[in-house]
């Protein structure tokens, strides 16, 4: 038996080709876009998963550091490390700093951590070239996406830093690469005063700031110690805010994430109805430019369900090539975007299975047009 | 119904609109083509000529009478059957004012298309075609596309696809209309052929007075009746 969408789609395939590249472009972008939610949470999870601790404390009643601003005294990283059942700590500080690159500037997250510690903030399979902090002043370690090179001076407040080691894929919850610093440049970037600003208070009778605070406690423990049961007992004894990896994770994910990958999900969504729009319009107008073949083979007898699986089966091969180039097009840029954008199997698949269910839906209108197409609109007179 | 008879009509009726608005087309026409006559439907314009070929084909349907296509029934004041259209693709073969071949479909596809819905085997549907097309002195065209063709061509190739379901019955729609005389002229007579050989019968609505001595019969619509002319044989081409 003949295929007649195949021999329709022969007929005009240059035509039909450039259809479905324009439409998987459309497509591309939604694959794109749930590339970038999966960016997102990747991003938020970088960090953690290279601290790899399994209790983060923070001040009292936030939900710091990453969701909400936390304080509290670097000495509490003694105090916790005696409790029982918690094996290292670390005091960690993170701030968004504005790094001097070439002649603009970049934002980026700093990390300052203890290179004397029981806990290094940089995962060493992320270091690409140099070394990690050995000193306890004017060194830093980036990310290479910034495109400092070793041993370049980088000018940070009053300081000058040297650039002892790069960093692959090391980005903060919100895409932002990280550098590194030693803790106490840190903290005397966050929480110390200018002189002038010390002189000031003094003047006021306030006495200065106090420089050895950090933003988050951080805590690994013995095998065999429940977590939940150490983060109760901090919590109870030190009126801090504890959270387990899972619960911080959770607050990365939920708080600071949730509305954008909503947003992302919204635009995606849209993306994918306007896709079905422009194929159900695609396939209308095709079968609109068919009305007079539809009346004729509907006049000589040829029964509509012949005519309509034409008709369905373009529209599923518009659908599939259209999710072809949909890939190859989000392939060939996703590098390009700034901030990652992480292309899975399983989404590409679910996109799949949305592309399909769209033609489906979008072959109905053509449908509709063949089922009340008038064999008689084929004779004349 | 004789065994010669192709196309019975009796007391057909066909209305457009209702109450005040009612059109009448055509009012009780009665008459019967046979097997192998080539029969030519005249009428002034809007006079129902279309209109009638769309009843006997099945496309339209009567306000009341009842209509025999070969052996069967098909028409007593409503459809005997729900399929008209597998009556129009097993029994009836169409030939338009242009050729209106589908244009995604090469010329054997074209030809084959019906036979094959007829549940006909490819093989056997294209050894069909190729015969008719050589019939028709165009199976060297077999895989062209219709806008590799001459008009002419074209029309031969319509014609090899209204025979490729061995149809009872020819519907012509003023298939000269786009002709010049002297293909006018060919085309008639082979539709003339066709009638004798494969002994169909060929209705042929025509405005072209100079085809109609080539018909074995003339039916006028006149007064919504359908009125049997003699051919008048002296004036053949």
């Amino acid at each position: 038996m003949i295929n007649l969408a195949k021999k329709d789609v022969a007929h005009t395939f240059g035509k039909f080709l450039v259809t479905a590249m324009g439409v998987g472009m459309l497509l591309g972008i939604v694959l794109i876009m749930i590339g970038v939610y999966r960016g997102m949470i990747v991003d938020a999870e970088v960090l953690l998963g290279d601290l790899n601790v399994d209790i983060w404390i923070v001040q009292e009643d936030t939900l710091g550091p990453f969701a909400e601003a936390s304080r509290i005294h670097e000495d509490l990283k003694d105090t916790i490390r005696v409790i029982d059942g918690v094996d290292k700590t670390a005091a960690l500080t993170f701030q968004n700093i504005q790094l001097p690159l070439k002649e603009k500037q970049v934002r980026v997250v700093a990390v300052g951590y203890n290179p004397f510690g029981a806990i290094s903030a940089i995962n060493p399979a992320r270091l690409i070239s140099g070394r990690e902090l050995e000193k306890s002043h004017y060194e830093i370690v980036v990310n290479n996406k910034l495109g400092f090179a070793l041993h370049d001076k980088i000018t940070i407040g009053r300081n000058s830093y040297d650039v002892v080691g790069l960093v692959e894929g090391a980005v903060s919850s919100g895409g932002d690469p990280l550098v590194y610093i030693s803790l106490k440049d840190a903290q005397e970037l966050q929480f110390l005063y200018s002189n002038s600003r010390i002189r000031e208070d003094r003047e006021r009778g306030m006495s200065g700031g106090d420089s050895h605070m950090v933003n988050t406690i951080v805590a690994t423990l013995h095998k065999g110690y429940s977590i939940e049961k150490v983060a109760q007992d901090i919590k109870r004894y030190k009126h801090k805010s504890v959270y387990t990896r899972f619960e911080q994770k959770g607050i990365l994910t939920k708080n600071l994430i949730e509305k954008a990958s909503k947003q992302i999900g919204l635009f995606t969504a849209i993306l994918v109805l306007v896709s079905t729009i422009i194929i159900a319009l695609i396939i209308y107008t095709m079968t609109l430019e068919k009305m007079k073949e539809i009346s004729i083979m509907k006049l000589i007898g040829i029964p509509n369900s012949i005519i309509i699986k034409m008709i369905v089966q373009e529209t599923l091969l518009l659908g599939f090539l259209a999710f072809i180039f949909g890939n190859i097009f989000s392939h060939l840029i996703y590098s390009k975007f700034p901030k990652r954008v992480v292309l899975e199997i399983p989404d590409a698949w679910m996109l799949f299975l949305v592309v399909i269910i769209a033609s489906i839906f979008s072959s109905f209108i053509g449908v509709k047009k063949v089922i009340s197409a008038d064999p008689s609109a084929a004779i004349g007179g | 119904m004789s065994k010669s008879q192709s196309i019975k009509v009796e007391n057909i009726v066909k209305n457009f609109g209702s109450g005040e608005s009612l059109v009448s087309v055509i009012d009780g026409a009665d008459f019967q083509i046979n097997k192998g006559e080539l029969v030519a439907l005249i009428a002034p314009s809007g006079a129902g000529k279309t209109t009638l070929l769309m009843m006997i084909g099945c496309v339209e349907e009567p306000t009341s009478g009842t209509i025999y296509l070969g052996d069967e029934k098909v028409y007593e004041n409503k459809w005997l059957t729900k399929e008209t259209r597998k009556i129009r693709r097993e029994k009836i073969g169409f030939i338009f004012q242009a050729h209106y071949l589908i244009p995604f479909l090469n010329i054997i596809d074209n030809v084959t298309l019906v036979s094959q819905v007829n549940g006909v085997s490819e093989e056997q549907s294209h050894k069909e075609a190729m015969d008719l097309l050589d019939y028709f002195d165009i199976a060297d065209k077999a895989t062209a596309m219709p806008s590799e063709l001459s008009g002419g061509q074209n029309q031969r190739v319509a014609i090899a696809r209204a025979l490729a379901n061995s149809p009872e019955i020819i519907l012509a729609d003023e298939p000269t209309a786009a002709l010049d005389m002297e293909r006018s002229v060919d085309v008639v007579k082979m539709l003339k052929k066709i009638a004798i050989d494969q002994n169909v019968a060929v209705v042929m609505v025509t405005h072209d007075e100079a085809m109609l001595p080539l018909c074995d019969r003339i039916l006028k619509i006149e007064n919504k009746k359908v009125v049997s002319l003699v051919v008048e044989k002296d004036t053949i081409i």
